[in-house]
């Protein structure tokens, strides 16, 4: 990725001539903040047993951003973001070589406590897996299990986390309960409001908009928006105009390999790579 | 163009032949054969032991007829209970000659020695239901049928006729009482000190073994002299104060009379209940169904178990199976926990798991045999020595009882538990883990939180099939505590209460031992159904308490409706 | 690298709104040719043919314009089909201006053939050619995909300015001297700016050519300095 061309430019536009009125320009949800990498991903290979599916893969992902992965099916996406909370682990025969790092510690390390990471990088699955408890203990899950009982501390947890994903006016009578009594998209933002309760410092998305409707996707895209701003994101997507929409960096996926990687304008107004172009513009699957 | 576009799709009659097996069509109704066999044979089943076993209790009416026997005839009296038609050989050859015959029970077995007796037709004359034929179920010797003469309170007739009947249904609950004090008494305060007696003794010999005592045991012997003196007195006093009771109630006795002219005198104490069958109305009779019912589930047995009610064998059961679900969950559980979560799925545990299925096939009585060598030998006989060695040569643990019964069947009903909760814990979505995880969960937070709670359904349905698979096995129960008759039941109000060492009666073993290893096989036919029925009631009952709980539990952890 | 190249049906859209930009610029092309012709020839007669061909021209105007809504919201392009449609939009409108400026020249040269010819027409018909050449360069440029071709037709640009002022020059000399050549003197003026706005033209879709190849925006580098 040619970052140092890239902010050139975007210092340009910025510098209105003297005299001149300065035009804003919103070149879809280009962000002011600079690029501070928070997880750095170097020579990760990943085997399903004998069979290569991430090859080389080498990215800086930034902190407090929106970074999108796309790419087409099987292409490796979903393997790559499940190593960033090592779900990979659960799966049989998985091998994984290379670093990540996050915060300087490489948690692809055997060293790692895998629980500790999992309530640093939290993950947000395709289709919604509220637990048959009530909203509140649904909410509450992963504080209990580090061991806070403390009922005003859950309480308030409880409210900002709801109130995080948008949700608390709709489940603030509602707490006690059945969570599978609300619909899919809310089920979805109570997902959401579950993974950040426990503060994480990075959201992991798979796919979290597929299985909703457009009304209950685009409350979810607002959402992802809002949540930028306290936390880093990393979202995994089939739909082009999604990534376009919500997120800061794009990553295009082909086989296992990372293609190209740059500014979500950039991807989407002029790829660097044909294979990007084609891509984008629906001409290959 | 499709050559049946213009066909017109509406159906005028029934489908052609030809279609109606090309659709399929003749699987549903296939199908719905086979159902209805199912259901018509457990109907029928049903049918058969209810009609044979509800009507046991029914007051039926007495009936009186002059015998042919011979060229004498003889006044009989009895209950009709059923025909049947005899083929006899036509001496010289010339066919078979079908004679018709009526089954009466006549009771009164300590006057005629038979109770059923069959009588040819021909015999029979003269039939006719008096109204004052009086019914009495005794303590001992069986029923009696007859006529009531008078009432007698020690030698002096208080009272004859209508009356005397009527001086006897006042009576005879309150000396039905005095009894049943008397054998309280008996049971529970001269029971407890006849154990308080036994164990003293046991100490005491122990004590005495000792050659050269410290002065201490001397003194403690002492003690247990004087205390045994002190209870033996107690134990007299007891059983004098029984016997006044008795004396009591024995004053009262009724004169009856045989239909062909017998008399006895039957003491109010032994007769249990007295009614006039054919003086009964509808509501009256209805009463007496449900005493007797009452009677059959809450009394004990009389008369080697063919008379009287089953109630130790209802409370063996119930305590029995609970023991055995008890015992069967957490063990159950836990395994299939292990096989289904921690243990990598390679082809060891694959054997596991089929050496578990294949655990329900074995014949019940190979799980006896090992619960006898295992559990009552070698963990019983373990335990005496270690802990009741006082006892020696008695057995405590290391002969049959009702812990050894509960662990053996608990061990033959496992691998229905551990299939239904393997299969339960399968059923779990995998998202609903992977959430858990990701959240930062060990797995044995996500089991305990998320994973147990949405199986306990699948765990409750493995149990309710373990209790009807369990409730209903008599074989292993007859090698590891089952017994006859149990002196005592093995929960009861002394210290410490649960008395897992003791053997036990079974509903199961009591139909077994009712039908088949009874003196009086007619009297006790109606009882197996009876018994039948009971057992089946009471297994539906238990099963009917845990569906409902598993259903509330389903309820609470329903998964939502898919986006 | 194999990937399977899908033909997907929205590229019949996109070719049938490059056919009809060719079209557009070919009709144009025919009528500044005739507008030429009308003021070099002293032809009249050609008059009326630009007037038909002007329509003509407004309406493929405003029918690009349609498609190119409708493609929008139908597709949703991204990259190079969303720049393709824009410079269609903004092409579109520049040979539409183009149209209009023959048609400006027609109404002027058919004033001037009622009166005397003032003077050999040699550099106007040069500016014309010019210009003409490069228009048919720009769409050269945007058919087969030559984005260079900028930097070539910006010079001619600066070539039309040049003869654009020197006329300028010599008419105004003219109107000193002889006061009455004034109103045939403004005409040519007139007639040579619209020439030169043709010119114009003429850059900006070669500009907007290179930002469609090259993704690169250069209508104007002054104010990014």
């Amino acid at each position: 990725m040619d970052n140092t061309e890239k902010s050139q430019d975007t210092q340009k536009h910025r510098q209105a001539p003297a005299g001149m009125k300065r035009v804003e320009m919103d070149l879809s949800n280009e962000s002011n903040a600079d690029f501070n990498t928070l997880i750095k991903i170097e020579d990760l290979n990943l085997y399903y047993g004998k069979k290569q599916a991430l090859f080389d893969v080498k990215m800086d992902i930034p902190d407090k951003q929106v970074t999108a992965f796309i790419g087409p099916s099987g292409c490796g996406k979903s393997t790559l973001l499940r190593c960033i909370n090592r779900m990979n682990d659960l799966i049989d025969g998985v091998k994984i070589t290379g670093t990540c790092n996050l915060d300087g510690e490489n948690i692809l390390s055997n060293k790692i406590d895998v629980i500790e990471l999992r309530k640093k990088v939290g993950m947000v699955f395709q289709k919604s897996n509220p637990f048959s408890k009530s909203i509140y203990e649904n909410i509450c899950y992963g504080l209990r299990i580090g061991g806070i009982n403390d009922k005003k501390i859950l309480d308030e947890v409880v409210e900002r986390s709801l109130r995080g994903a948008a949700l608390w006016e709709e489940a603030k009578d509602r707490l006690h309960d059945s969570a599978t009594g609300f619909s899919g998209g809310q089920q979805q933002r109570l997902c959401i409001a579950r993974a950040i309760a426990v503060e994480p410092e990075v959201l992991l998305m798979d796919e979290p908009c597929s299985a909703l409707d457009p009304i209950a996707t685009a409350k979810v895209e607002e959402l992802i928006v809002e949540l930028k701003k306290q936390y880093t994101i990393v979202i995994v997507t089939h739909n082009m105009q999604q990534a376009a929409r919500v997120s800061d960096y794009t990553a295009f996926f082909y086989l296992g390999k990372l293609i190209e990687y740059d500014r979500t304008a950039t991807i989407f107004t002029n790829p660097s790579l044909k294979q990007t172009e084609d891509y984008v513009t629906g001409r290959f699957g | 163009m499709n050559p049946d576009s213009n066909k017109k799709i509406i159906q005028t009659g029934s489908l052609p032949l030809g279609k109606f097996f090309g659709r399929g069509e003749h699987w549903l109704w296939l199908t719905g054969a086979c159902l209805s066999v199912a259901l018509i044979m457990i109907v029928g089943l049903l049918f058969v032991i209810v009609s044979n076993g509800a009507g046991f209790f029914w007051p039926k009416d007495l009936t009186e007829f002059t015998l042919k026997d011979g060229e004498s005839t003889q006044k009989v009296m009895g209950i009709l209970m059923a025909h049947d038609t005899l083929r006899e050989e036509i001496p010289g050859g010339k066919g078979i000659r079908l004679i018709p015959e009526t089954q009466f029970r006549v009771g009164n077995r300590d006057i005629y020695a038979a109770d059923f007796v069959w009588y040819r037709d021909e015999n029979i004359s003269g039939i006719m239901k008096p109204k004052l034929g009086v019914a009495l179920e005794r303590m001992e010797y069986g029923n009696f049928y007859g006529f009531m003469e008078s009432f007698k309170i020690n030698d002096d007739v208080i009272a004859t006729g209508g009356q005397a009947w009527e001086r006897l249904l006042k009576e005879l609950p309150l000396v039905n009482r005095k009894r049943k004090a008397a054998e309280a008494i008996k049971e529970h305060e001269i029971g407890e000190i006849s154990h308080e007696i036994k164990e003293a003794t046991i100490q005491l010999n122990k004590l005495k073994r000792n050659t050269h005592p410290t002065a201490e045991q001397v003194s403690k012997i002492e003690e247990y002299n004087q205390f045994m003196v002190a209870k033996n007195e107690e134990f007299q006093t007891l059983k004098d104060k029984a016997q006044k009771i008795l004396d009591e109630a024995d004053d009262y006795s009724g004169v009856f009379k045989t239909a062909d002219g017998r008399e006895k005198v039957i003491p109010l104490l032994n007769i249990v209940e007295a009614w006039q069958p054919n003086n009964m109305s509808v509501f009256e009779k209805c009463i007496f169904y449900v005493r007797q019912v009452w009677g059959f589930i809450f009394d004990d047995p009389r008369e080697s178990n063919q008379e009287g009610g089953v109630f130790p064998a209802i409370f063996g059961t119930v305590v029995m199976t609970v023991l055995m679900s008890l015992a069967v969950t957490p063990f159950g559980v836990l395994a299939a926990f292990y096989l289904r979560e921690y243990a990598s799925q390679g082809p060891f545990v694959r054997a596991v798991r089929i050496a578990i299925n294949n655990l329900a096939g074995v014949p019940s009585i190979v799980f006896g045999v090992f619960g006898l060598g295992f559990f009552v030998y070698f963990v019983g006989g373990t335990m005496d020595q270690l802990f009741f060695s006082d006892y020696l040569p008695t057995p405590t643990f290391g002969t049959g009882g009702i812990l050894w019964a509960s662990l053996t069947l608990a061990l033959l009903t496992v691998p229905v538990v551990i299939v239904a909760t393997e299969e339960s814990i399968a059923a779990v979505p995998r998202g609903v883990r992977e959430g858990s995880l990701a959240l930062g969960a060990s797995k044995f937070q996500t089991i305990c939180r998320v994973v147990l709670p949405a199986s306990v359904p699948g765990i409750l349905t493995g149990i309710i099939l373990s209790m009807a698979r369990g409730a209903g096995e008599v074989a292993p129960l007859m090698i590891t505590g089952v017994v006859k008759l149990a002196p005592e039941l093995p929960v009861d109000l002394t210290f410490p209460f649960f008395h897992l060492d003791r053997k036990f009666m079974h509903l199961g073993f009591h139909i077994f031992d009712v039908g088949f290893q009874s003196p009086n096989v007619e009297a006790s036919k109606p009882m197996v159904y009876t018994t039948t029925l009971l057992l089946i009631l009471i297994i539906i009952g238990l099963n009917i308490v845990a569906i409902r709980l598993r259903d509330k539990i389903r309820k609470k952890y329903q998964t939502g409706a898919f986006a | 690298m194999i990937y399977t190249k899908m033909e997907r049906t929205f590229e019949q859209d996109l070719q049938s709104l490059k056919d009809n930009v060719l079209m557009m610029a070919s009709l144009v092309e025919n009528n500044l040719k005739r507008a030429l012709k009308l003021l070099v020839d002293r032809d009249d007669s050609l008059f009326d043919i630009i007037q038909a061909e002007e329509k003509q021209i407004d309406l493929l105007e405003m029918q690009l314009n349609n498609q190119v809504v409708l493609y929008i919201a139908r597709q949703a392009p991204v990259a190079s089909d969303l720049r393709f449609v824009l410079t269609v939009v903004k092409i579109s409108s520049d040979l539409e201006r183009c149209g209009d400026q023959a048609v400006n020249v027609a109404k002027k040269a058919r004033t001037l053939n009622n009166e005397q010819p003032l003077k050999p027409l040699i550099d106007i018909p040069r500016m014309a050619t010019i210009s003409l050449e490069m228009l048919m360069a720009s769409m050269d440029a945007f058919v087969n995909r030559k984005p260079g071709l900028v930097v070539e037709i910006s010079e001619r640009d600066k070539e039309v300015n040049e003869i654009n002022r020197q006329l300028y020059r010599e008419l105004t000399s003219f109107m000193v001297e002889d006061p009455s050549t004034i109103s045939r003197c403004l005409l040519l003026m007139a007639i040579s700016r619209h020439w030169e706005r043709v010119a114009d033209h003429g850059k900006n879709i070669s500009k907007k050519v290179y930002y469609l190849y090259e993704g690169k925006d250069i209508s104007h580098p002054d104010a990014l300095s």
